[in-house]
């Protein structure tokens, strides 16, 4: 809402510089947007929040000033004159169908409009200061009005309005040629105002461009009406139509201003000469205005919320300084008919915090019981994860949860094909039409951004987030490329492989003493345009679960004395899988072997196909006596036996 | 007796040591030195193998002296090496300090997690309990439970992502407020982190961003407790004891009052503005009411801060898009843990 401050003091003394004018009206809670200079004036555009569309007008703006600080004095209180009409009013016959829609329907007659007439000269400065453009002298004069007190008003050519004029609910699928050049279907919710024949306005938002007003409109209807703001909320925004006049009626206009706008009106035009008017006419159906709402005052409550030490006396100072009927006797406060956020006890307590000063309000720590904090244990184990992470040289990254029909996408995170995605309904675009069931795909798009905007040879990214896939899980996801390292002199470029991934895996069981066995996790390898990926996908959700049933970790003791090694290598079938081996090991039950460790492994140059040669050594100790060479070599003979006739190992020289 | 003879060797031997050790003046010196005294034609080696024709108690004893005189001169000898290789200023080898290292091992962690876990943990020292809620949400736990019916206005400034059958993208942390309600029991005392989506999409708006919802039921909460409350996170959060915060009034359809906190925040040019940071209020009694709390008996304050924003102004970031990009160039610069 803009207004000048010239304008504003045309209701109100401003004894401020603007400055401090709009530091008022900002910590009253209507938040200067800009301040800019016209001439030796200022213009004042402040964001108003919703529930405040009495100060939707130079008038509302001037009376919060005004309860709010003493100083802010009303200058002369500019009093609309009851005057004659020089022509009668219309023959139409008016009904209001929707009554209760439309409590109060007022509405007059101009006549002889010269085509020569002009926009008085204050009412288009005004306007102009503003940014609002002038159309026509009384639809000016219509919008100045608007601005000035805070009601809509439409003028409609009288000529090319046929028979009698309702307000009415519109028929589903009525279509109505709007001013704007375009057209809206509407359906039965929608309330309009109606000829005989057509549909000459949606009610309180936009006049049809078959009745609007033009260069040689000689005759207009004028309409001030109210129109509840429970039945226009949402109606505009729904047809993707917004104007001022519908912006202040879903919100709320005073009900008491059409007959007020309409003797301001008749006051404008006989003071400029500006054409012929009638007298006005109203048509009320008083019960369906909107009802006071009374609210019993709890002193001890506003108080004890606010947390400020206040007197009843000034309490009922502020309820009275904004407006409101406050009998004493009942401690019983009503709302003024521009206050349509003052329903309930807490919207008064705002107010009185608000006239109180926000800043004004001491500032007292609650009263809390000491106890240790608490880490939230999810939160504390990706944490963990991401500090892991973090030292062995990855970097986090964020991405959007949307993305568009990537092939990847049709995968979700364990590498199932998915096609039952989460689709976003109403998509801002193509590329964010769906939430993602994996994240490897967005970190891929990752490098490939890096890659073409820097010159690394390596990357390591992660990201943790939810995934939806339709069990809605939250995942860790790695993806490497390229070398294992940045470039640096001192040691070989290796490229990363699966197994670098497994460690990661292996690492972060270990952090949390889960086994990897137990870990939900997948390892692959991703050719995506040309180049190679590895990523690793690991089920956080699963992980914080399993967390929760973990012992905290005991010492066990261990044999002091020596040990002896034993290394072995063979041959084996690639297929066998290095688990299986392992468990058939566990399952000789050596009691003596302590360790198992994977030296060697190789496939290539002097290795049979289909093989692999592996290189494992054995740990053996006792633990209550010193363990003899002779001890060793029994122990690795069984455990070789075996291996010979379950995977038909073969050693190597 | 044999005894006195190796006796006197011995301290001879190590006095001539202490001696010629201590006047030693580069390295190449004291690696002569070593082969003087200790080396296989030094009078300890010959000494060592005399020992052979004592007797075998003798013998023990004569080699425990030997040895310990063995160990002293050895001990003279390394303690003379750290000595002379601090003291000059050439390098016995050529480790060139200035050298950079190998592959480093540090990576780095994204500023928006960064700053979200740090905002958390002064949360979690005031007492405030982290909890979760979904990211698809429904109408209920989005609007309706928080106030904001299908009719209000305020659906208008909640520009929302549909998902099919009426579900949608939460658009604040709000939410999980309503769920933790029907949860538990007052005193609640919590903080909900966590992404949110809003269908606007420009320099100063991304669709996904990040939310941290506080919210405190319980007796006699009221305004000057938030006031605190807010005050304690920013100043410790900004690590800024004299910073300059201003609460004024606003409009959320869940708080009643409602209030807007501003910081002081000086420009590049040194201009002194306000800078909107968090939105906060005391919970709108309908709210208390609809997660059958007793209005009339408990009373709480909310307050929803943007993690971006928060991240934007601590870390000196200017565009907002940065955050979503993934630029190595970007992220790199936040290695510091």
């Amino acid at each position: 809402m803009k207004f000048t401050r010239s304008w504003l003091e045309n209701y109100i003394n401003v004894p401020f510089n603007t400055d401090e004018l709009c530091h008022h009206l900002t910590m009253a809670g209507l938040e200067v947007d800009d301040i800019s200079s016209v001439g030796k004036d200022h213009v004042i555009d402040i964001d108003l929040t919703p529930n405040r569309s009495d100060c939707l007008s130079v008038l509302g703006v001037a009376r919060e000033l005004n309860s709010i600080n003493k100083n802010y004095k009303y200058s002369s209180d500019e009093k609309n004159k009851n005057i004659n009409s020089t022509c009668g009013n219309l023959k139409f016959k008016f009904s209001i169908d929707e009554k209760n829609i439309c409590p109060r329907y007022g509405f007059m007659y101009l006549r002889n409009i010269s085509p020569l007439c002009d926009t008085p000269k204050y009412i288009s400065q005004r306007l102009s200061d503003i940014g609002i453009n002038l159309v026509h002298p009384i639809v000016d004069i219509l919008n100045y009005i608007m601005i000035d007190i805070g009601q809509p008003m439409h003028a409609y050519d009288a000529d090319k309005i046929n028979g009698e004029i309702s307000v009415r609910l519109a028929k589903k699928n009525e279509i109505i040629k709007a001013l704007d050049g375009n057209e809206y279907k509407l359906c039965s919710e929608n309330i309009v105002v109606a000829d005989s024949s057509e549909i000459i306005s949606l009610a309180g938002i936009i006049g049809s461009n078959d009745c609007s007003v033009t260069k040689s409109t000689k005759n207009i209807v004028v309409e001030s009406a109210f129109f509840k703001p429970n039945y226009m909320a949402n109606k505009a925004r729904k047809l993707k139509l917004q104007t001022e006049s519908s912006h202040r009626f879903e919100r709320g206009v005073d009900y008491n201003l059409p007959k007020k706008a309409l003797m301001k009106l008749q006051n404008i035009i006989l003071d400029n000469k500006v054409c012929d008017f009638s007298d006005y006419t109203l048509i009320d159906n008083e019960n369906f205005l909107p009802e006071k709402k009374e609210v019993k005052i709890d002193f001890g409550k506003i108080r004890k919320v606010i947390g400020i030490d206040i007197s009843d006396q000034d309490i009922e100072e502020s309820l009275v300084a904004i407006g409101c009927d406050y009998s004493k006797k009942k401690s019983i406060v009503s709302n003024p008919s521009y206050r349509y956020d003052l329903n309930i006890h807490a919207d008064y307590i705002e107010e009185i915090a608000r006239l109180y000063g926000y800043d004004n309000i001491p500032v007292v720590s609650e009263k809390i019981s000491i106890e240790p904090s608490k880490t939230y244990a999810p939160f504390k184990a990706i944490n963990k994860i991401k500090q892991y992470l973090y030292d062995i040289s990855y970097s986090e990254c964020i991405n959007y949860s949307f993305v568009n029909d990537d092939s990847l996408e049709n995968f979700t995170w364990d590498n199932k094909e998915f096609t039952n995605h989460y689709k976003i309904s109403n998509y801002m675009s193509l590329e964010q039409n769906k939430l993602r069931s994996n994240l490897t795909a967005s970190l891929i798009k990752n490098i490939e951004f890096n890659n073409n905007a820097n010159s690394e040879k390596s990357y390591r990214f992660y990201e943790i987030s939810n995934v939806f896939d339709g069990k809605l899980d939250q995942v860790l996801t790695c993806v490497v490329s390229g070398d294992k390292q940045d470039e640096n002199w001192a040691s070989k470029k290796q490229k990363f492989d699966k197994y670098d991934l497994t460690t990661v895996v292996e690492d972060i069981g270990k952090i949390f003493g889960i086994a990897k066995s137990e870990l939900k996790y997948v390892i692959k390898e991703i050719k995506c345009n040309k180049k190679q990926y590895i990523a690793l996908t690991l089920s956080i959700k699963d992980l914080i679960n399993k967390i929760q049933n973990i012992k905290t970790e005991k010492f066990i003791n261990y044999s002091k004395l020596p040990y002896i090694r034993r290394d072995l290598s063979f041959l084996i079938g690639v297929s066998v899988r290095y688990e299986s081996i392992l468990k058939l090991i566990e399952e000789i039950n050596v009691h003596s072997l302590k360790k198992i460790l994977l030296f060697d492994l190789y496939v290539g140059k002097n290795i049979p196909s289909g093989f692999k040669s592996m290189g494992m050594g054995f740990i053996f100790q006792d633990e209550t006596k010193t363990l003899t060479h002779d001890e060793a070599d029994k122990c690795i003979e069984k455990i070789l036996k075996e291996l010979k006739s379950k995977f038909k190992i073969e050693l190597r020289k | 007796m044999p005894g006195d003879t190796l006796k006197n060797d011995l301290k001879k031997v190590l006095d001539e040591a202490l001696k010629s050790i201590n006047d030693i003046k580069n390295i190449s010196d004291l690696e002569k030195s070593r082969v003087k005294f200790l080396g296989k034609k030094s009078l300890l080696t010959s000494l060592m193998k005399s020992l052979s024709d004592l007797s075998k108690e003798d013998k023990s004893k004569a080699g425990k002296s030997l040895n310990d005189v063995k160990t002293k001169i050895n001990n003279l000898l390394a303690e003379k090496k750290i000595l002379l290789s601090e003291n000059s200023d050439i390098h016995e080898d050529d480790f060139d300090l200035s050298m950079p290292g190998k592959a480093s091992a540090v990576g780095s962690i994204h500023p928006i997690s960064k700053t979200m876990d740090y905002a958390i943990q002064i949360f979690e020292s005031l007492k405030f309990e982290c909890v979760e809620g979904p990211e698809i949400e429904d109408e209920f736990h989005n609007f309706t439970a928080l106030n904001i019916p299908e009719s209000h206005p305020a659906r208008a400034m909640h520009d929302t992502f549909y998902l099919a059958n009426n579900y949608l993208l939460r658009t604040h942390t709000s939410s999980v407020q309503v769920r933790a309600m029907d949860e538990k029991e007052p005193p609640i005392r919590i903080i909900a982190p966590g992404k949110v989506y809003r269908k606007d999409s420009d320099i100063t708006h991304t669709p996904m961003f990040h939310q941290i919802e506080g919210l405190y039921i319980d007796k006699d909460v009221s305004f000057s407790n938030l006031k605190s409350i807010i005050n304690i996170f920013l100043k410790s959060f900004f690590e800024e004891d004299n910073l300059k915060i201003r609460f004024r009034p606003s409009y959320f359809p869940f708080t009643e009052p409602s209030a807007e906190v501003d910081i002081e925040y000086i420009d590049s040019k040194g201009n002194k503005n306000w800078l909107e940071i968090l939105g906060c209020g005391m919970v709108h009694p309908n709210v208390l009411d609809t997660a059958n709390i007793d209005s009339s008996i408990y009373s709480g304050y909310a307050f929803g801060l943007g993690v971006e924003r928060l991240a934007m102004l601590k870390l000196g970031i200017t565009d907002l898009r940065l955050f979503y990009e993934n630029d190595l160039r970007f992220l790199k610069q936040f290695q510091r843990i």
